[in-house]
């Protein structure tokens, strides 16, 4: 009996179709980068608000019957099946029992199916005792049509605001219980007190449920007026009531605003991350210096970057000019770590005037996925040379450049021009490159046939299978996956690439 | 072989390297600064070297810079380089001024303070990342040229007169012939101005114009040799 559950956790565990389907679910049903998950969202939001909107309509109405029969019976598959697929990507319960099996074997231990399953099945439970698999399993229910009301709570899940919110009332747990507790003292000793003032002469109050009614009404100030105290005793208790209940209040609301005020900068930063993060690709720049500012002046990505700064007081100035910023410190892993490395084509800029914090974003960078482009600044040639080590795609040497700019000034004085207006992408000297894709009109075409001298650029030569074809002669063919690099007007290159480039 | 006089004012870690990269049978380098251990280091690596306050304006009259000399602003103080390159600009109305800047702000400043040419640190670097990321061939390619590590480059090219060039049309010759291409031409006749290829002007090239090619080492060399040996 071990041996084939051991032997069937391990059939699971190597099994591509198993894999594969579970993959599916996982991204349907948690994946916040999955469009397709957002379709599912949509699409369970939508019969949320059909069951609630039928629930309300047929208090007074008659419904009709498919729509009764779809609400009770559809609604309530789908989402018991979404329990159970939620229920399932959860955890691996096979993979648990693998690991239960070989720290076993690891240990020289016996293995127990039944230990084996417990610990595969802890995790299980803990879904079942979340709060949102609790409420998701209410909705399961139709049989008791008030409780379907409930299923408007499923829509925590997917708004996230309200779990913002209910995240700032648990992070303030401690002092609202404490006012929670007054509170009930507060109320508990009114009622009793009242109970006992006037429960044999207070024709409303029968009860010391009446009694706590009563309490509760009047510290909350609603007063509905339906009990009222008869008795001095009973107005003096009112009037004490009132007041507490006025300050209890009142603190409660200053400790959720303030709360909520504390947490409003990382509320905003998680959207910042968010946004992010839905990008294809994007830009980390760390560190906000002179280079970041120099940088996103010429070149803004699209919007598709963010800053990381470790001064709040730099953060809260770069917000004000319209950044997309976050406080956090970049050497961090945990911080690189919150975007989607594996999603995402991420290039990380390690723009700060520290070459160590430098070479550890690199390393952080380079540790959470290969595919992390790096680009870093280095201060001299020693730090070039470790920066490449820890795995930087690209060098960048401020003074050396600037020297390789200064040296070119002096020695050369009409190269320097000449540079200058290349590097800096200047309309007469505009270098770029075009790459040639199998279906371009450019494919097949020889460098004659492209009138390069007719349409005012000049050709510099091809990049192809890793050799740079230097000045090519009028016969040569290019061919798909060429890199054409010209020089020319920038709207000569934009009219070229329009004219050869697609079909 | 007349020696240019060049004077390079700022002598620190990062900016010694400028007057080591420079060829010291080209010129004549004389360095000034203020920090003793820097002027120290500049005497020890042999060069005419001077030290004082450079904020006193009798010290500074005291150099005996000519017209034609080049003066190179790269002290680390960014106001104290401003000053310096104000004070330069007003003592020698005619010389070329070089200067390094480390901000934004800080290149206006020597722009206005008379600088010809600002070479702002950060903007360079910041125009490297963006090409990385927009053409990345193109500046691996370009980082090439200009570094001279692979063998194509670019290189400055005065005509002769009576050259086989002097009097054509850039639009009537045929720079392929030699494997080089003509990136563009200073046309004195048009003033100092560097006019690209590539502007829908057709130039005429005349004796003592410069122009910049771009090609394989040995090609170039070929073609300078056919302009010095066809003079017609």
């Amino acid at each position: 009996m071990d041996n084939l559950l051991v032997r069937f956790a391990f059939w699971l565990h190597s099994s591509t179709r198993y894999n594969k389907i579970k993959k599916f679910f996982h991204t349907i049903m948690e994946d916040k980068n999955s469009k397709l998950k957002k379709y599912v969202d949509y699409f369970l939001i939508f019969l949320i608000i059909f069951s609630v909107v039928e629930l309300t309509y047929s208090i007074k109405h008659q419904t009709n019957p498919i729509i009764h029969y779809i609400d009770f019976y559809i609604v309530s598959i789908i989402f018991a099946l979404e329990y159970i697929l939620r229920f399932w990507v959860y955890s691996d319960i096979h993979k648990d029992i693998i690991d239960n099996y070989e720290k076993t074997k690891f240990l020289k231990a016996k293995f127990s199916t039944i230990d084996a399953l417990l610990y595969a099945f802890h995790k299980k439970i803990e879904y079942i005792k979340s709060p949102v698999a609790i409420i998701d399993f209410i909705a399961i229910i139709p049989m008791y049509r008030e409780l379907r009301i409930l299923r408007i709570f499923k829509l925590f899940r997917y708004t996230k605001s309200i779990n913002q919110f209910v995240n700032v009332l648990i992070a303030k747990r401690f002092e609202l219980a404490t006012l929670f507790m007054l509170l009930m003292f507060l109320i508990v000793t009114s009622a009793i007190a009242i109970y006992a003032f006037e429960g044999n002469i207070n024709k409303n109050i029968n009860s010391l449920f009446d009694a706590l009614y009563w309490a509760l009404v009047t510290s909350s100030t609603v007063g509905y007026g339906d009990i009222s105290p008869i008795t001095t005793q009973g107005r003096v208790l009112a009037m004490v009531l009132i007041v507490g209940g006025v300050l209890v209040v009142t603190f409660a609301t200053s400790v959720i605003v303030s709360a909520f005020y504390e947490k409003l900068t990382e509320i905003k930063e998680d959207r910042i991350v968010d946004n992010i993060n839905k990008h294809r690709s994007f830009v980390i720049i760390c560190g906000y210096g002179q280079m970041a500012k120099m940088l996103l002046r010429q070149d803004d990505f699209n919007g598709k970057y963010i800053i990381l700064e470790k001064d709040p007081e730099v953060t809260k100035q770069i917000a004000k000019e319209g950044f997309n910023v976050i406080t956090e410190d970049a050497s961090r892993r945990d911080v690189l770590a919150r975007f989607d490395s594996t999603y995402a084509e991420i290039s990380v800029l390690c723009l700060g005037k520290n070459d160590v914090e430098n070479i550890y974003i690199t390393l952080n960078a380079k540790s959470l996925s290969k595919n992390i482009k790096v680009i870093a600044r280095a201060s001299d040639t020693s730090m070039e040379k470790k920066l490449q080590l820890a795995g930087a795609n690209h060098v960048i040497m401020p003074n050396k450049i600037a020297n390789v700019m200064l040296l070119a000034a002096i020695n050369q004085p009409v190269m320097y021009g000449v540079m200058h207006s290349i590097l800096t992408g200047q309309n007469a000297a505009y270098l770029d490159e075009i790459i040639v894709h199998e279906y371009d009109s450019l494919n097949n075409k020889t460098i004659e046939e492209l009138n390069m001298k007719e349409n005012k650029l000049l050709l510099i030569g091809i990049k192809r299978d890793g050799d740079f074809i230097f000045n090519p002669q009028p016969n040569i063919r290019l061919h798909s996956n060429d890199i054409v690099l010209m020089m020319g007007l920038k709207i000569s290159i934009e009219y070229f690439k329009n004219r050869y480039q697609g079909i | 072989m007349n020696k240019k006089n060049i004077w390079i004012f700022g002598y620190s870690k990062s900016t010694k390297k400028i007057a080591q990269s420079l060829n010291k049978d080209e010129f004549f380098i004389n360095i000034i600064d203020q920090d003793e251990n820097n002027y120290k280091d500049a005497l020890e690596d042999g060069y005419e070297s001077y030290m004082f306050d450079i904020t006193d304006d009798e010290e500074l009259e005291k150099l005996d810079i000519k017209p034609k000399d080049i003066l190179v602003c790269i002290m680390d103080d960014e106001h104290l380089n401003v000053f310096l390159t104000l004070s330069l600009r007003s003592f020698c109305p005619n010389n070329e001024i070089i200067a390094i800047s480390h901000s934004i702000h800080a290149t206006q400043k020597l722009k206005m303070a008379g600088a010809n040419k600002v070479i702002d640190i950060y903007q360079v670097s910041a125009n490297r990342i963006h090409n990385i990321f927009n053409k990345p061939v193109a500046t691996k390619l370009l980082d090439n040229f200009i570094s001279s590590s692979h063998d194509i480059s670019f290189r400055e090219i005065s005509v002769p007169k009576n050259s086989i060039i002097d009097g054509k049309t850039i639009d009537s010759l045929n720079f392929s012939i030699y494997n080089i291409i003509m990136v563009g031409m200073v046309d004195f006749e048009l003033g100092n101005k560097f006019i690209f290829s590539t502007t829908n002007i057709n130039h005429k090239i005349d004796a003592g114009d410069i122009i910049v090619c771009l090609g394989k080492d040995n090609d170039l060399d070929k073609f300078e040799l056919i302009l010095k040996e066809n003079i017609s």
